[in-house]
């Protein structure tokens, strides 16, 4: 039984694509089959944080508008081999899928593959639409902080009108010294306001930037917090019951060494 | 985003305000969202008024229609009887007749989220939270079992009576009748059911027992 998964924030920033990478990855390493379909067309960075970039032939609009057949335009990911992605094109914009399109192509996908994640563009208007159209559930991204919690609760609002009840919420860079000493949102204030069921909290991770760069997404580092929470993401999509993670107080060690410099 | 359409609670009903700037292919267009966007939440047979000055006969029509689909009845009134109504009211201290669906009573069971908006004739009891951004606006009473963080407006056909009850009552603003009471910059969460009413011409909040 495959899973259509749309992750989306409302917001632009939070770390949708981050996520949607991440969990891909994570899957895929679970031996899921899995492919991501980037609908942010114009804006695509998808592709990057796999560091697949230089392998695009042909891209979703050139599937949807029927010049070559989904099987062309799937890029593998070069260490998972069951992880593939479905690139957007850089050039046209979102005027140029509709939603009846990718639902037909995701009927299309579900056949082969076990999940089908789809990284959804900022904002509430047509790719918004298109994104979530094909959904059987979605996975909202937010940041503990007042705009990006509001932007989530619209959206929330929004994808109920369209009659998708499932969804999950993520909770991304989180600042664990921030939340203690109250100077940010904790996850109480956040699940007062947005009352939908949490699968992950993500702390604010340094390792995230550079493995963005470095295309290779931050869940395969085991060092890594970020990584561990993505993991827990994962697991909790699989069905697994996972705790949240607890984030450990900065010692007087760690505090020298972040003022000093590593 | 530019409002060329509004609803407005008045003494004498619910009233849509329109930008007579705007052209009526922009006007029908806002109004269909926002029709669409609240859905369910306009009761069935809510009496919308318009002021008909500026409609040309056919856009009339084609507004009446439109109200139709959705369930709503739309009075088209001139400015002068609409004026005329207001000074009656005021002179005679009455409505000049009953607002249907006064005293029914809507029940929504879920949170409504920051865009949306409630609009009923009647008094409405929300099991849910009613999120920030949102607005809730009832010709009779509210009465909110969670967190109220929205806009919240009672009686807003005039009636000075209308009270609001909230578990937890931290709105943006509250308004009864003609009232408006905003909330301090810097607010805590009440600890207990609250309920907003007039007193001595002004919105006072206090705690109840429920």
């Amino acid at each position: 039984m495959s899973e259509i998964i749309v992750v989306t924030s409302g917001k632009g920033g939070v770390g949708k694509t981050t996520t949607t990478a991440n969990i891909g990855v994570g899957l895929a390493a679970k031996n899921k089959k899995v492919v991501l379909i980037d609908t942010d067309t114009g804006l695509r960075n998808l592709d990057l944080l796999l560091g697949l970039e230089n392998r695009i032939m042909y891209d979703l609009i050139d599937v949807t508008e029927g010049r070559v057949s989904y099987k062309k335009a799937l890029v593998r990911h070069k260490k998972y081999s069951t992880l593939y992605l479905l690139p957007t094109s850089q050039v046209k914009d979102k005027t140029s899928v509709n939603p009846a399109q990718i639902v037909r192509l995701c009927e299309d996908l579900r056949k082969e593959f076990d999940y089908i994640i789809i990284d959804c563009p900022a904002g509430i208007e047509q790719g918004f639409k298109t994104a979530i159209a094909a959904a059987d559930c979605a996975i909202v991204v937010t940041m503990p902080e007042i705009s990006a919690v509001r932007d989530a609760d619209k959206i929330i609002g929004e994808l109920g009108r369209a009659e998708k009840e499932n969804i999950k919420l993520v909770v991304n860079r989180i600042r664990p010294q921030m939340v203690r000493s109250g100077d940010m949102l904790d996850m109480d204030d956040i699940n007062d306001i947005l009352s939908i069921e949490c699968i992950g909290q993500v702390p604010d991770d340094e390792m995230v930037v550079t493995s963005t760069n470095r295309g290779e997404p931050v869940i395969s580092n085991e060092s890594s917090q970020a990584g561990q929470a993505y993991r827990n993401i994962v697991g909790r999509i699989c069905g697994e019951n996972i705790p949240f993670m607890e984030f450990p107080e900065e010692g007087f060690f760690d505090k020298l060494k972040r003022v000093f410099g590593k | 985003m530019s409002e060329d359409v509004k609803f407005k609670g008045s003494r004498s009903g619910l009233q849509l305000v329109l930008n007579d700037t705007a052209s009526f292919s922009d006007i029908e267009r806002e109004l269909k969202t926002k029709l669409e966007s609240s859905l369910n939440f306009f009761c069935k047979g809510t009496i919308v008024k318009v002021i008909s000055g500026a409609l040309k006969k056919e856009e009339q029509d084609r507004l009446a229609e439109l109200f139709h689909g959705y369930g709503l009845i739309l009075r088209l009134m001139s400015l002068e009887t609409e004026k005329a109504q207001e000074k009656k009211i005021i002179e005679k201290k009455e409505p000049e007749e009953e607002i249907p669906g006064l005293h029914d009573m809507t029940v929504i069971d879920k949170t409504i989220r920051g865009g949306q908006e409630v609009v009923c004739n009647g008094s409405i009891l929300i099991c849910g939270n009613v999120n920030p951004g949102s607005q809730v606006i009832a010709g009779g009473n509210i009465d909110i079992r969670g967190t109220c963080r929205g806009i919240v407006h009672a009686g807003a056909f005039g009636d000075t009576k209308a009270i609001i009850v909230a578990d937890h009552m931290m709105p943006m603003q509250v308004r009864i009748a003609e009232l408006i009471a905003r909330a301090p910059d810097d607010m805590e969460k009440s600890k207990c059911t609250e309920r907003a009413y007039i007193k001595n011409g002004q919105i006072v909040i206090e705690p109840i027992e429920r």
